[in-house]
């Protein structure tokens, strides 16, 4: 009787390290920290501005919500949605959602975020996120790659801001369809979506 | 994830099949070559087309599915990079991947460069896939909404490029690397399958 579960200890310890090993092999070292699910609140946290000044999710948060944008100033992506993510943050400051951004590339310091703000006439708020701690927090890949919070800091929406980098194909405005649709008080319909774009540059 | 995306694989190899499959935006001799393709190793054919002609050809959503599922007699690995020539780390890995390109081709393994460049810049992809010397089969994915395509490659990724996809014999996804590869990585992942018995 001993003997047999010996035996059978044997086998189930093969299945196991057999089980890992299948597991193991379609995975790599990039997989990166999972985003929070949508309706999981997101916890306040502190980030310095372009000028070096500390703000907080929270007090950036406006009454009936907040965007955040992870950015780029060298990515042509992310350059290509600057002036529809200035235009958000106008169109939505007004409804009480603020449009935050965060400059997660360890590539692109803050005296450049603060330069290409300017170049770029971006006036919503730029927070350097130095060590993408925040970038790993919310699980963020690439630029730009956007987060809607509402007023109790909850995530209704992730992902990208519409379907296409040029302005002339966007056929699905997912970002802006996901705002509208919390101002109205009603559920989000789709609440991410895919798009290329770079790749943030993480501390290795 | 990998069961389901062999189910993937097999519902829309029956899926073509029923439906004799169109090929997006081809030439008209598309097809012509179907029955007498080239021994391995060898370019990627699609529809009778050599995809390491200079000429860049562009695919759409469903050229991308029928790229995936390979010619069920094409039973090489595939490696799938996914680039454009405006992304930094894309342009910074792409000697390494011509590199193994280069040491893999004989040893049985099969490369697609996919480019995500716009239309209107291919001839930019084209001239930096000269001074790469690059000589792996290349296509520019040409869709409206990058969102199916994306899914279609990986649920687990978002479109952040360079992303790479290494296949098994059977077609299986068995690595993939989101950002700028490490080659050593990418290296033994690939002896794995190209030393795996056909």
């Amino acid at each position: 009787m001993k003997k047999q579960y010996a035996v059978y200890l044997v086998l189930a310890s093969f299945v196991i390290i057999a089980l890992a090993a299948v597991a193991g092999s379609g995975r790599n070292t990039s997989d990166l920290p999972s985003p929070p699910a949508i309706g999981t609140t997101i916890d306040d946290f502190k980030l310095p501005d372009a000028d070096g000044a500390e703000h907080s999710l929270k007090s950036l948060t406006g009454k009936n919500g907040a965007v955040i944008i992870f950015v780029a100033t060298k990515c042509p992506v992310s350059n290509a949605y600057n002036d529809r993510m200035e235009k958000l943050a106008q169109d939505y400051k007004a409804r009480g959602i603020n449009v935050i951004g965060i400059n997660s590339n360890n590539t692109e310091p803050a005296a450049e975020v603060k330069s290409h703000a300017g170049e770029k006439h971006l006036t919503f708020t730029i927070l350097k996120d130095d060590g993408n701690k925040i970038a790993d927090r919310l699980g963020a890949t690439r630029t730009p790659e956007a987060y809607v919070l509402d007023a109790g800091g909850k995530l209704v929406y992730h992902g990208r801001i519409d379907n296409s980098q040029n302005t002339a194909n966007i056929t699905s405005n997912d970002l802006r369809e996901a705002l509208d649709e919390l101002l109205g008080g009603k559920p989000v319909t789709k609440t991410g979506g895919a798009a290329f774009g770079c790749t943030i540059k993480r501390v290795s | 994830m990998r069961f389901r995306l062999a189910i993937l694989f097999v519902g829309l190899a029956f899926a073509l099949e029923g439906a004799g499959i169109a090929a997006p935006s081809q030439t008209p001799s598309a097809g012509a070559a179907a029955t007498n393709r080239k021994p391995q190793p060898g370019p990627f054919v699609l529809d009778g087309l050599n995809l390491t002609d200079p000429e860049i050809r562009e695919i759409d959503l469903d050229g991308l599915k029928k790229l995936l599922l390979r010619d069920p007699k094409d039973t090489r690995p595939l490696l799938v990079n996914f680039w454009a020539t405006w992304c930094d780390g894309c342009r910074e890995e792409f000697p390494d991947l011509v590199k193994i390109d280069n040491d893999y081709r004989a040893k049985g393994l099969n490369f697609l460069s996919i480019t995500l460049d716009e239309v209107s810049d291919k001839s930019r992809a084209a001239d930096f896939l000269k001074e790469m010397k690059a000589t792996m089969s290349v296509v520019l994915l040409n869709v409206n909404d990058p969102e199916p395509a994306i899914h279609a490659v990986d649920e687990k990724w978002d479109g952040a490029l360079p992303a790479t996809f290494l296949y098994d014999r059977e077609g299986k996804l068995v690595f993939k690397y989101f950002g700028k590869m490490k080659p050593a990585e990418l290296r033994a992942a690939i002896d794995k399958e190209v030393g795996s018995k056909q």
